[in-house]
């Protein structure tokens, strides 16, 4: 009889274990502490070497795997579909991972559902879009490091008329070509930028005559917001200038690239990933706009071609920029028609930037 | 006039890819064999293009192989649809979505995603590059002089060589081409590989001379336009030609457009290409033509049947 009791008291004890451990462990309050060893896990949209986002997303982990002094897993190649995300998912937190960093749009959706199914484990997305008590979508405010190409691409410009070949006519997309062209005034008052959307994030046919059409129309320095180095090669082709994206594109014109936008995703998780660790996390309800104080871009800057006397002023900017000094979309600015835009003394707020359809004096949009 | 003139240079980079696909898919659909493939072909030979100019450091070579992996993928569908006479749409489509996940694999492995090529030098054919207005057509890499020479020595074969006759016999009626002595089965053979190379060109024109580089997916659909140009040029390799041209100038029309400055509406503007597309299928299909004048004919009478030998239709 003893033993029975026994068997049914430690039978109960392993119950309440389980439902203690099941039990969330955030409150509203508290935020979220995860269980055990914090072990970490990556999902890639595309495969590591692929030259831009995701590659800008495996040297991060390199350096957080030094950082923080423990292997990071990812798993490559997952499409943006949630039958293709669940099964990773959960074969990771069955094998441990408690915090599951992700780095696509199309993952929003589904990490939601996974962040509502797994309360105890830490959810973060690059690009994403959703956020919950667990889970934290992130992305970098690339106008600021765009503004500063824009500067370089003033700079080595003789024409002053720039070329940027972009994808989709997006918030996002269109913040980067208003800062560009304001980056440029900065170092030319006269410079246009010229801008040809593709319709596509990766179509090199595309790009290529893009690219091709603005150095005919006169562009001399190409910026570029679309994921393929294609705007970079063509400009080493036909002997002009450009400004790449993602990662620095000196890899692939070093004569042409004067200035890139990239991605430092490890001066934001390092800090925020400690937090976690740390427990008590409490993730921004309206997700992680980062500036590039608060990492997440920056610049490779400047190629010899800028002069030095120019690169003075970017490099002063770029300070501005990390010390949290200077706003890019500050009033008073009005767009090409006249139309005040931004009061004096206001800052456009987050969700008008998401919604930016209007374009400063100076770019030139079939829009 | 001067954006006219770059219009026009910059149209045989772009209507290339569209002419020698459609070329390839006429070859192959003319001996009776529905090709879906082209899209995945062109990926193989892109892929390919840029990996043999990484391995052997020469243009040439990288064509080359293109044209011979494209081949060597496409007896995979020519034993499907042949020996095993699989439905050949649903062969097509598999070839398609095969090709689209090998090519992204293997371009991960050997390493060969995201290195720039240099491909060839252009050729200035002088005095005629310094026409007015379409001079810059004759300053442009060897390949793109090479195609309307591709394009006679194919128009020659099928129309006016005993080879060319019997293909052709073989697409409209295998049972008497069979009975006649040709051997059916070797001929379609022939001509799915000798389509999938030229196919696997037009791939690696993209790649290797064009884009100068392998993105993952990096046709983009165009394979399934060159399908949708055969049908729009009924089989006849001339007025594929003139479709690729058609193709090519409203893509290169496009950029030349926005970069001008001028306003249009940008998701009109990105529909285009496919709105042409199902204008000339529509086009295509309208008029009630007589089909026994050979010029009027819409589709080779066996395309897409498998043959088999004593089986009554």
């Amino acid at each position: 009889m003893k033993t029975v009791m026994k068997t049914f008291a430690a039978g109960m004890l392993g119950v309440y274990a389980l439902v203690n451990v099941t039990q969330p462990t955030y409150a509203d309050d508290e935020g979220l502490t995860i269980q055990g060893p914090p072990k970490i896990a990556m999902l890639y949209i595309s495969p590591r070497n692929d030259g831009g986002w995701t590659q800008a997303f495996d040297e991060a982990r390199q350096k957080l795997e030094v950082q923080l002094g423990q292997k990071i897993q990812f798993v490559e190649n997952v499409p943006e579909s949630a039958s293709a995300i669940r099964p990773v998912v959960e074969r990771l937190i069955q094998r441990g991972s408690n915090i599951i960093i992700g780095t696509a749009f199309g993952y929003s959706d589904t990490f939601k559902d996974l962040a509502a199914k797994y309360p105890h484990v830490a959810f973060l997305n690059g690009s994403g879009t959703t956020n919950s008590k667990n889970l934290l979508s992130f992305y970098g405010r690339t106008y600021e490091s765009q503004y500063l190409c824009g500067m370089a691409a003033g700079a080595v410009s003789k024409t002053g008329k720039l070329g940027f070949v972009a994808a989709n006519p997006f918030g996002q997309v269109n913040w980067t070509i208003n800062a560009y062209e304001l980056g440029a005034q900065q170092i030319n008052p006269k410079a246009t930028v010229t801008v040809i959307y593709t319709g596509a994030w990766n179509d090199p046919i595309k790009e290529r005559a893009a690219t091709m059409a603005l150095i005919d129309q006169g562009a001399d320095v190409i910026g570029q917001h679309v994921d393929s180095p294609t705007p970079q090669i063509v400009a080493q082709e036909r002997g002009v200038y450009g400004t790449g994206y993602h990662r620095d594109m000196r890899e692939f014109a070093p004569k042409a690239t004067v200035c890139s936008s990239v991605w430092v995703w490890d001066r934001f998780l390092a800090v925020e990933l400690k937090k976690i660790m740390a427990g008590h996390w409490k993730p921004l309800p309206q997700g992680a706009l980062l500036s590039m104080q608060q990492g997440g871009t920056d610049i490779a800057c400047c190629s010899s071609a800028v002069p030095p006397a120019d690169v003075t002023k970017i490099m002063a900017m770029r300070t501005e920029l990390m010390e949290g000094k200077k706003q890019i979309y500050e009033g008073p600015m009005s767009d090409g028609k006249g139309v005040v835009q931004i009061p004096v003394g206001a800052v456009l707020p987050d969700d008008k930037l998401w919604k930016m359809e209007w374009f400063v004096k100076g770019v030139i949009t079939q829009q | 006039m001067e954006i006219i003139s770059s219009w026009v240079g910059n149209i045989p980079d772009l209507a290339v890819p569209f002419a020698l696909a459609a070329l390839g898919l006429i070859v192959t659909e003319r001996a009776g064999v529905l090709a879906l493939g082209a899209e995945g072909l062109m990926l193989v030979g892109a892929l390919f293009g840029v990996g043999g100019y990484l391995l052997f450091d020469s243009t040439g070579i990288a064509l080359l192989l293109a044209m011979l992996a494209a081949s060597g993928v496409s007896i995979l569908f020519a034993v499907m649809v042949l020996v095993l006479r699989i439905n050949q749409v649903i062969a097509g489509l598999a070839l398609v979505f095969f090709c689209q996940g090998l090519t992204a694999l293997l371009g991960i492995l050997f390493g060969w995603a995201s290195h720039p090529v240099s491909g060839f030098e252009a050729w200035t054919l002088w005095p005629l590059s310094e026409l007015p207005i379409v001079g810059r057509l004759f300053i442009q890499n060897p390949v793109v002089y090479l195609t309307p020479l591709i394009f006679f020595a194919v128009a020659i074969y099928l129309n006016h060589s005993m080879s060319g006759l019997k293909l052709r016999a073989v697409g409209e009626n295998p049972q008497a081409a069979d009975a006649a002595g040709i051997p059916v089965l070797t001929y379609r053979f022939a001509a799915i590989l000798a389509g999938a190379a030229l196919i696997g060109l037009a791939g690696a024109y993209i790649s290797v001379l064009s884009t100068k580089m392998w993105i993952e997916d990096m046709t983009g659909g165009r394979g399934w336009i060159a399908v949708a140009l055969v049908i729009f040029a009924r089989w006849s390799p001339w007025r594929a030609f003139a479709g690729a041209i058609l193709f090519g100038s409203i893509e290169a029309l496009i950029p030349q457009l926005a970069a001008a400055g001028v306003r249009l509406p940008q998701y009109f503007v990105f529909m285009t290409p496919y709105v042409v597309t199902l204008a000339v299928m529509i086009w295509v299909a309208l008029p009630k033509r007589d089909q026994n004048k050979p010029d009027q004919k819409n589709q080779p009478d066996a395309l897409g049947e498998p043959f088999i030998r004593e089986e009554r239709r």
